[in-house]
């Protein structure tokens, strides 16, 4: 394992090219693994290093998760097939009852050729944006 | 903003192909049918903005949860430990 180099940050930046909800100006990020194997990463943009948060493929607390993307989401990340999608989701954390909680309103899905990806708003989608999650099985 | 006065039925084009129909009004609700091409993105408001607001707690907790997440081995009991 050769040690990271910029061209290997470049190769895992991901274009959010409409900024995210709440963040419409920052378009770059990079995912990096908060530990080894671990359940969580952290979503870091490139454009503002002060600003990221936690994110977590759903499926591990969530297996039945079944977001579907409306015709104009695929075609804005040029998603030819569903095996080129990665999809995870935003982790908030409340300090004070110590639960974490998923967003499963608005995964991130990201399409895995172009390194292009949106958070996509599953409207008329039951979902919650706070569903509590067990640290302990995670 | 540009007021529009419709009656059920009515419509507004919004430039060349959006197409917005009142289809009903009843008990204070409107139901409101929108025809557009299938790349432009049609949310209820307040579904957006319930993703906005998670965005912003999400950041706003990023650290805390970092700690939380990353030192948490999964064998660590979750109840806090007796004196």
């Amino acid at each position: 394992m050769s040690q990271p180099t910029d061209d290997n940050l470049e190769e895992k930046v991901v274009h959010f090219t409409d900024g995210l909800p709440g963040f419409p100006d920052l378009e770059r990020f990079v995912v990096i693994e908060l530990r080894e194997n671990g359940a969580f990463q952290q979503l870091q943009s490139i454009d503002d290093p002060s600003i990221s948060m936690i994110v977590c493929v759903p499926w591990l607390f969530f297996p039945d998760y079944a977001p579907i993307l409306s015709d104009a989401e695929e075609h804005e990340l040029e998603l030819e097939s569903a095996s080129d999608a990665i999809v995870f989701v935003p982790v908030s954390f409340d300090a004070e009852t110590r639960q974490a909680s998923l967003n499963l309103l608005g995964p991130f899905v990201v399409n895995s050729r172009t390194r292009r990806g949106r958070q996509v708003v599953l409207t008329g989608s039951e979902y919650s944006v706070r569903a509590p999650i067990d640290l302990v099985s995670g | 903003m540009l007021v529009l006065t419709r009656r059920p039925g009515e419509s507004i084009v919004v430039g060349q192909d959006i197409i917005i129909t009142v289809i009903e009004i009843k008990g204070g609700q409107v139901r409101i049918g929108i025809d557009a091409p299938r790349e432009v993105q049609v949310h209820r408001e307040e579904v957006y903005e319930q993703v906005r607001q998670e965005n912003i707690a999400a950041v706003a907790s990023s650290q805390k949860a970092k700690e939380a997440l990353s030192g948490t081995p999964a064998e660590e009991p979750k109840e806090p430990r007796q004196p």
